[in-house]
């Protein structure tokens, strides 16, 4: 498939069931090496992605394909070198660093594989994170109700320190819903934990996910976690390939 | 046939020198490497600063004490030799040069009047070392060759700037004109003049008389220079001298010169201490971060094959190499420092410097070695104890490191507080009031630390994610608090805390508090001097008479200065006491014991005592004194005590007899005490002419003198005092190194988040400012608390809160450590959000 086949069978179309929320268009990323024989690597090579509103997207590849670096540009987390990527009905292109932050403000939920809590503040306090960057007026309220559906009311005034990993990461979820984001985007967010308790947090990610019909984009490696989501994408040559 | 191991060779120093330096030049981009650097720069240059000065003092005042007496040996006295023991000197084989030196009033052209140390010298004066001058202050100096000729004077810097003098012009010294000639730049026996507040007027001994300032019981001391060969001295050294009169050897120099310097010198050493332990705590700090951020490396080197002792090496050299350039830094900004120090006191000596030697620089690349060794790599040794296993887990392993690094900081405090006071017995009370203070403000900085959680509920994202980093660092945010705190409050003693205290001693003065002391004044003067000053509207002057006496015994026992253990007393025993008498004491005299003797004390041969007088001699009520008064003795019996108020600047004395007693004890004298407004300081020209042998003493003169001594010794002290608040601010950078990576994972989750730039800006000033503001008001209530210590127990006098200091240390120490902060972590807040994933 060349790359004007692939514009046009741009990955997700066909599951398109809302309006669009995350796309790329063309996009391309490289880095220096610095290497004289190789001075410039590509990790991505024209890629094209459309994601619906609602649509749960599980992107898979082998270590090493690229898929962080797909997941931090399609969350305006860093540039490509070439191309276009929408979020939320903006172009990321036009938006500097600071724009950028305040678009996710609010809009973009993260999971993330080592959780990243602020260690200085309380699981509450964590959570209200989101909310009260996107200027919410009921952000401590959210993240208390949030907390308690994720089994954590009683641990408001704990620090990270105080908690165990899946309490951690159960923490990580709450903040990522707290604020209502229209897309949540998870890098292996069971990455960190034993299958038990990854099992549990899976779990919980995507009841979450099914009642507030929030869109999610997953990055992981564990196929039985990828095929829990409504399509399955493979990226590999710096290009996805929707699964069967 | 060669085995595989015959081609090879054991890493060895040369192996671990290149891997030192390769990685040194790596390190250094690395925050906690160049804190380390900067810490051991600080306190090299601290020390250096004060070593290299020290030296040349030492070297000023060694520059032959007998240079600093102008001669081998000086006799002292009140009155002039017999002619019979200046002939037994002679006679002995020395040269005998006599010279008298007495404070007197000299009146320049204008209405400018000056108290001076008048100076009449014979020809051949001085003894030893040379005499220079030059036709007026600061121009080329030569040897003057002999003394002035008669009629003319040779008046020192001070002098010449005080009356606005000229070449040639004429002062007026007692009742004639005498001409100056030159300006003195250098003179043996001024080596070092701590003490010689007056400047001084040379002149020829044969003018002396003409100037009629040589009254009876005027204040003449009479020197006579001695020098010669050593027997001859120590065979003068056994003549029996006369009541009164002390012969001091050049080695004896000038105790009291030596004595102020040394002072000034141990307030400068513990100034340099403090820095120096607040820079061991950042090189501990960084150090240990170095060590931690290496064990991966060493886990990695060993599975290549590195043995422990290549590690070591490679470890240690690499800190050595940074430590000999962080210190030869350090000397060269020392070198700097101290020529700003000799800025500062060298005018205090009177005398040139020479230029400094380069031992204290040895001794400084020594303290930077202990620097290392105490606090640098007892970590570094730990971290080479890596197993190779942790290339594969980083299990916690125990510490077992942990022991032999305490042990090796606390020899290093012992031995660097020890090296740098020259006192045990100081230093360990030094190390315990340290210790005392940073624990007083540990536990202020802890309970203020944990308060701070009420208030962080009350603020916005930036502000409860600033003081979150504080609650959760708590140790390091008190570390950080008590090391700014220590060096912040070392600074408002010297600079806010002392000023206010002046500044509070001042406004205790009434206004018209007596400015000028008339002293010498002559039974016979008193009625004409009593109608001068009434013709210019001082018709209330109080006059005390006085008597001189000597203490011969105690009780019944008799007493020398000998008898007496503590040193100010046999000072103060060995001179002669002034008495006075009177029937009613002012209100600046509080009677402590006893009761007032009234008009029934008229002839009984009682006496008052001040305080001092109780405490140096042991006094209480009945005890009997008895009193030399040149050749006759009379006893007293302790009738009361009083406490004198001293600042009331009216003529009060140790002891005091009832009128009727010492009337007719022979050589008496008047003094009075009076207020003297700026303007009408042309009264004392008048005065000067119409009663030569009065004696003005102008205490806003010496007031000035005395501020402008200790203006100079502190500014000393905050120069030095500077260097411990960089060392406090290297602690602190120390700190941050240690949280920096954690900083930008934080930074790019915020953003990831959502957060602009401004809220992460907000975030870190709010950590910082309140850091500052807590170690700001910390240090500011500690200067308080001892200046109202101070201020209670040695100025005996009020002082209140002064909401001010604490404002303007909470304020400065917010800005200070905001900025800072800012400096040091502006690069982390463009941290780039995809960093936050960086790992998955």
């Amino acid at each position: 498939m060349d790359a004007s086949e692939q514009g046009r069978r741009t990955a997700g179309t066909e599951a398109a069931s809302g309006a669009e929320i995350v796309s790329a268009q063309g996009v391309r990323k490289q880095i220096a090496t610095g290497a004289a024989d190789a001075p410039v690597l590509t990790i991505l090579d024209g890629l094209c992605l459309r994601i619906c509103a609602g649509e749960s997207v599980a992107i898979v590849g082998a270590s090493g394909s690229g898929k962080t670096t797909l997941l931090s540009l399609l969350a305006g987390l860093d540039s490509p070198s070439a191309g276009d990527i929408r979020l939320a009905g903006a172009s990321l292109a036009a938006l500097d660093e600071d724009a950028r932050a305040r678009l996710r403000a609010g809009r973009v939920g993260f999971v993330f594989q080592s959780f990243q809590l602020l260690a200085g503040l309380t699981a509450l306090e964590n959570v209200m994170l989101p909310g009260e960057l996107a200027g919410l007026a009921d952000a401590e309220a959210r993240a208390r109700r949030t907390l308690g559906q994720v089994g954590l009311g009683e641990r408001l005034g704990h620090y990270p320190h105080q908690l165990s990993g899946g309490e951690q990461q159960r923490v990580a979820i709450a903040r990522a819903f707290a604020a209502e984001p229209q897309v949540l985007f998870a890098d292996e967010p069971t990455g960190n934990l034993d299958l038990v308790t990854g099992g549990r947090i899976a779990e919980l990610l995507f009841e979450l996910n099914r009642s507030r019909g929030t869109t999610l984009v997953l990055v992981t490696h564990d196929m039985s976690l990828a095929r829990r989501c409504g399509r399955v994408l493979t990226l590999s040559d710096g290009r996805l390939h929707e699964d069967a | 046939m060669k085995t595989p191991e015959a081609g090879r060779r054991r890493a060895g120093w040369g192996a671990a020198l290149r891997h030192a330096v390769l990685r040194l030049r790596r390190g250094l981009r690395s925050g906690e490497l160049r804190v380390l650097a900067l810490a051991l720069a600080v306190a090299c240059a601290a020390a250096v600063s004060v070593g290299l000065f020290a030296d040349r003092v030492r070297q000023a005042l060694e520059r032959g004490s007998a240079d600093a007496l102008g001669a081998d040996a000086l006799i002292d006295a009140r009155d002039p030799l017999p002619p019979a023991l200046l002939e037994r000197l002679q006679t002995l084989g020395l040269r005998v040069a006599q010279l008298q030196q007495f404070p007197s009033v000299v009146a320049g052209a204008g209405d400018q009047v000056q108290l001076a140390t008048v100076k009449a010298v014979d020809p051949g004066y001085p003894l030893r070392g040379t005499l220079s001058v030059s036709a007026e202050p600061y121009g080329p100096a030569h040897p003057a060759g002999g003394i002035p000729p008669p009629g003319e004077a040779w008046a020192d810097t001070r002098l010449w700037t005080a009356l606005g003098l000229a070449p040639g012009s004429v002062v007026q010294l007692g009742t004639r004109g005498i001409r100056i000639t030159a300006a003195i730049a250098d003179e043996p026996g001024r080596g070092g003049a701590f003490a010689e507040l007056a400047p001084e007027l040379l002149i020829n001994r044969a003018d002396l008389a003409s100037t009629g300032l040589l009254g009876p019981g005027s204040r003449v001391q009479y020197l006579v220079q001695l020098a010669g060969a050593a027997p001859a001295l120590a065979a003068a050294r056994s003549l029996p001298l006369p009541p009164g009169m002390r012969l001091h050897g050049a080695a004896d120099g000038r105790p009291e010169i030596e004595s102020s310097l040394t002072r000034a010198r141990q307030f400068l050493d513990i100034a340099v201490l403090a820095a120096i332990l607040l820079a061991a705590a950042a090189v501990a700090l960084s150090a240990r971060l170095h060590a931690q951020r290496q064990r991966d490396e060493v886990a990695l080197l060993k599975c290549l094959g590195a043995s422990r002792a290549f590690v070591l090496r490679a470890l240690s050299l690499q800190v050595l190499l940074l430590g000999l350039a962080a210190g030869l830094a350090g000397v060269l900004a020392g070198a700097a420092g101290q020529a700003l120090l000799g800025h500062f006191l060298a005018p205090l000596l009177g005398t040139p410097l020479p230029a400094p030697g380069w031992a204290p620089v040895p001794a400084a690349l020594l303290l930077v070695a202990l620097l290392l060794a105490g606090f640098a790599l007892p970590p570094l040794f730990d971290a080479a104890d890596t197993p190779p296993v942790q290339v594969f887990q980083r299990a916690a392993r125990p510490r077992r490191g942990a022991h032999l690094a305490m042990a090796a900081a606390a020899v290093a405090v012992a031995v660097l507080t020890a090296l740098q006071s020259g006192q045990i017995r100081l230093a360990a009370y030094v190390l315990a009031g340290a210790a005392a203070t940073a624990a007083a403000l540990a536990l202020a900085a802890y309970a203020l630390v944990r308060a701070l959680g009420g208030v962080r509920a009350r603020g916005g994202v930036a502000w409860r994610f600033g003081l979150g980093n504080i609650a959760r660092r708590r140790g390091a945010a008190v570390g950080q608090i008590v090391a700014l705190g220590v060096a912040g409050l070392a600074l408002l003693l010297v600079t806010v805390v002392r000023a206010e205290l002046l500044a509070s001693w001042r406004d205790r003065l009434p206004p018209q508090t007596p400015n000028q002391f008339l002293i010498n004044i002559q039974p016979a003067q008193l009625e004409p001097l009593r109608q001068f000053f009434a013709a210019r509207g001082y018709g209330q002057l109080q006059f005390w008479p006085m008597a001189r006496a000597r203490l011969v015994a105690l009780d019944g026992r008799p007493v020398t200065a000998d008898s007496f253990a503590d040193q100010e007393t046999r000072r103060w025993i060995n001179r002669e006491f002034n008495l006075s008498w009177t029937q009613d004491f002012g209100d600046d005299n509080t009677l402590v014991s006893g009761r007032r003797w009234g008009a029934g004390g008229r002839g009984q041969r009682w006496l008052s005592a001040d305080q001092y007088a109780v405490e140096r001699l042991k006094l209480k009520l009945g005890d009997t004194l008895t009193l030399d008064f040149a050749g006759r003795q009379l006893t007293f019996t302790v009738h009361d005590t009083r406490k004198v108020r001293w600042d009331s600047f009216r003529p009060n004395f140790f002891l005091v007899a009832p009128p009727g007693v010492l009337e007719d004890i022979g050589e008496v004298q008047w003094i009075t005490s009076f207020y003297l407004p700026a303007q009408r300081r042309a009264l004392l020209r008048e005065l000067v002419r119409q009663f030569p042998n009065v004696t003005a003493l102008d205490l806003d003169a010496a007031l000035a003198q005395v501020r402008g001594m200790i203006g100079r010794i502190v500014a000393a002290l905050e120069f030095i005092f500077a260097f411990a608040l960089a060392a406090g601010l290297a602690v602190m950078l120390a700190v941050i190194e240690g949280s920096r990576a954690e900083r930008v994972r934080e930074t790019a989750l915020l953003r990831a988040l959502g957060a602009g730039s401004r809220v992460i800006l907000q975030g870190l000033l709010a950590e910082y400012a309140v850091l500052g503001l807590l170690a700001g008001a910390v240090a500011a209530v500690a200067a308080q608390l001892l200046a109202w210590w101070l201020a209670a127990r040695v100025f005996d006098m009020p002082y209140g809160p002064r909401p001010l200091l604490w404002l303007a240390g909470a304020g400065g120490g917010c800005a200070l450590v905001s900025l800072v902060g800012w400096l040091s972590l502006r690069g982390t807040l463009r941290t780039p959000p995809r960093q936050v994933l960086a790992g998955g």
